[in-house]
């Protein structure tokens, strides 16, 4: 709108401009203030006082309790637990899915027969639903005759069980989402890596630059704008997890994969809505944080 | 000028939210009881004659489905009134309910799982149950206590289950009993037994901790004399000796070796119990027919009351569904006379033949079907001696800080009488809600 008036004189069509294009978005904000704008104030009201599900019937007669929720979460040991969960488990997850997601991506740019082939097949587990998914890796990973502890067996190791122990089963529920999200990066780092054009690579060798010096010195750099993308959108992913864990661990064994998803979840059923509120904001907060540090990480340097 | 901009936005931005957060200051609970301030004095008792004009009826799962034919029978005496049943599943139902409530758009008569009782009444959706509809000493014990928000009733217990130990006899007999264990000694010795001499993986299967486990570990408290509240519900009794001794106990089976210390998949007890990986577990009325789908013969298992810790006989954990009427309710008296109908003995039997759900009402348990059914008769003899979780509005919270210190205790992560101590001030804090 602004770029239509390229000098000061008042152009007569400007104004009916103006209200068509209030007109036309009309519907989108009356949508987007009701169901989107209206729900998040809300709840960002909501994280304010001590609301229960037993107030629904009246839900302007609570107290308003300041950030009292904000400071019982974070005294909580049980939430700084899922916090910390779900921090290791982005810790985990996020660089070993950028990192496989690369180098597929790297070495299938360098293919052309089949390629087509692996890509479809590294980019079916993402297409798959996570809860069948999960039900699936929980049946691999048991303890007597999952396929991971047979195929150990083969070389006379006692596998353990891997969703039984507070140790394994946090990196194992993460392994399983590094699976299932590496063929979605794997696809945008393709992408990315076609857009880097063929000569400044052959200049490089030209001058002598080995593989992996090409990779550091032009790959890298060109592929930086991706990269960023990529992290942003699976950090978030990483943060919010949920499903792997409701169905795979029930958030066990002793609150090892309980999630702040989770905790949240756990805090709306038990009709504490003021503090899943509370919660669910922490989470946003931290997302915005993880963006932010990301950006300031992998932006580019111009 | 951008950042001007944006400035200027953010600023709008927090201005709403301080404006919201004002309206909000403004409000505030008129008093400390929370929304059913009016409780009480409301249960007035209904008018005298037949039930009239349309009763909108809200169940769950199988009873939804079969409960709109057999409503048809309410009719015979009663031509005026129509019953409409809304099948509601139960995944959601909760949520539906407490939509309801919130709107004001509820049926008149609804299932109401025993848990959701004090969350539900304390939120003044649901009318007291009025003078003279029901006699209290008609139901089991167990049954009306989870009705009982605070001092008042609200609804009237429907069907109703209860735990019991299912084991094989044939692998019993294998280990030397011809008996089921009936006290604590018994019981440890009968499942060590099982694993010994009677060829079972595992003597007897219970949860270690985790997803509702309260259920089979709080009987072995309660049988020792714990509560988990005081005599009217306003605070929680959870740290005593009795508690800590109950779960001392029930650790023993992890312990030990008897008892598996993962968590089963579903599908798993019932096909293991079949296969002989375990020898017995705690469960209520619905394995009889799971047990028997995976394959064993009705002879190679029987039930038997939950031991207690002496000669004195265990308390088990009973649950179920309620009958309840709202209170936004348009048809509020001919919706207490559908209830009080659905309440009577002989209308309680022919439910049990429809769907197979036990009767809360005792006297429908003296004849017919369910008096010759020797299996069935221990279930009714152990509601007799079972308890239902308070019917406080903050149960599942509380129920979940239990399930996950059993845990904790289960799996040596801390000691019992800590695992005990951390339920009491965990629960305290959290509160009853009432």
């Amino acid at each position: 709108m602004a770029t239509a008036t390229p000098s000061r004189s008042v152009d007569p069509t400007r104004g009916r401009q103006a209200v068509a294009a209030w007109v036309l978005a009309l519907p989108f904000m009356a949508l987007f203030l009701v169901f989107t704008a209206g729900p998040v104030l809300a709840s960002f009201g909501m994280s304010f006082t001590d609301i229960r599900s037993a107030d629904m019937r009246t839900p302007f007669a609570v107290s308003f309790v300041g950030v009292d929720n904000y400071l019982d979460l974070i005294g909580n040991p049980l939430f700084r637990k899922v916090a910390f969960n779900t921090v290791l488990y982005v810790v985990l997850g996020v660089p070993l899915t950028m990192g496989i997601a690369l180098a597929i991506a790297v070495g299938l740019n360098r293919i052309t027969r089949l390629r087509g082939f692996f890509r479809v097949g590294y980019y079916l587990p993402v297409i798959t639903s996570i809860v069948a998914v999960s039900v699936v890796w929980k049946f691999l990973y048991r303890e007597d005759g999952g396929l991971f502890n047979t195929v150990l067996s083969w070389v006379s190791i006692a596998g353990p069980g891997w969703l039984d122990s507070t140790a394994l089963a946090l990196p194992s529920v993460a392994l399983m989402s590094v699976w299932r999200n590496f063929g979605a990066l794997m696809v945008i780092f393709l992408a990315g890596l076609q857009t880097i054009p063929k000569e400044m690579n052959e200049a490089a060798e030209v001058d002598g630059a080995g593989g992996w010096k090409r990779f550091r010195h032009i790959t890298l750099p060109m592929l930086r704008p991706t990269l960023l993308f990529g992290a942003v959108i699976t950090g978030i992913g990483y943060l919010q997890f949920f499903e792997e864990a409701y169905v795979m661990t029930h958030g066990g064994p002793l609150d090892a994969t309980r999630s702040v998803s989770y905790f949240t979840y756990d805090q709306f059923s038990f009709g504490n809505y003021g503090l899943a509120s509370a919660a669910s904001y922490l989470l946003f907060l931290a997302v915005v944080l993880l963006t932010a540090a990301q950006f300031r990480l992998l932006r580019s340097k111009d | 000028m951008r950042p001007r901009k944006s400035l200027s936005t953010a600023a709008r931005t927090a201005a709403v939210l301080v404006a919201a957060s004002l309206v909000l200051v403004g409000c505030g609970r008129s008093d400390d009881g929370g929304g059913g301030g009016d409780k009480a004095e409301d249960s007035k008792a209904i008018a005298e004659g037949p039930a009239e004009g349309s009763i909108e009826v809200w169940a769950m799962g199988t009873e939804g489905e079969k409960l709109g034919e057999f409503a048809k029978a309410f009719n015979e005496d009663n031509p005026d009134a129509e019953v409409k049943v809304t099948a509601v599943p139960w995944d959601g139902a909760h949520d539906k309910i407490a939509n309801a409530i919130a709107a004001g758009e509820t049926p008149d008569v609804s299932l109401i799982g025993t848990t959701w009782m004090g969350e539900f009444a304390e939120s003044g959706g649901l009318d007291p149950t009025p003078e003279g509809i029901v006699e209290e000493g008609d139901f089991f014990p167990g049954a009306w206590g989870s009705t009982v928000v605070g001092d008042t009733a609200y609804g009237v217990p429907w069907y109703v289950e209860t735990r019991v130990l299912y084991y094989r006899t044939d692998l019993a007999e294998k280990a030397g009993w011809s008996e089921p264990p009936k006290t604590w000694d018994e019981l440890t010795k009968f499942a060590a037994d099982l694993q010994a001499k009677g060829g079972a993986e595992y003597g007897i299967s219970l949860q270690p901790g985790q997803a509702g486990s309260w259920q089979s570990a709080l009987p072995f408290a309660w049988s020792n004399g714990a509560t988990i509240t005081n005599d009217d519900g306003t605070e929680y009794t959870l740290d005593s000796p009795e508690m800590v001794e109950g779960l001392e106990y029930y650790k023993t089976f992890f312990a030990d070796g008897l008892s598996q210390d993962r968590l089963l998949d579903p599908g798993e007890l019932e096909n293991g119990f079949a296969k002989g990986t375990y020898g017995s577990f705690i469960s209520g009325p619905w394995f009889t027919g799971l047990v028997e789908d995976a394959g064993l013969k009705p002879e190679q298992y029987a039930v038997a009351p939950i031991p207690g810790k002496d000669e004195a006989p265990g308390t088990s954990f009973v649950g179920g569904g309620n009958l309840a009427v709202f209170a936004d309710s348009d048809n509020r008296d001919s919706a207490w006379k559908f209830v009080q109908w659905m309440s009577q003995p002989d209308v309680q039997q022919d439910w049990y033949t429809t769907l197979g759900d036990l009767p809360a009402v005792q006297e429908a348990w003296e004849t017919g079907k369910l008096a010759d059914d020797e299996r069935l008769q221990v279930f009714g003899a152990q509601l007799d001696s079972a308890n239902a979780p308070p019917a406080v509005p903050t149960w599942e919270q509380v129920a979940s800080v239990i399930d996950s210190e059993v845990e904790k205790a289960v799996k040596d992560a801390s000691p019992v009488d800590d695992a005990v101590a951390n339920m009491q001030s965990q629960a305290s804090s959290i509160g009853t809600g009432l």
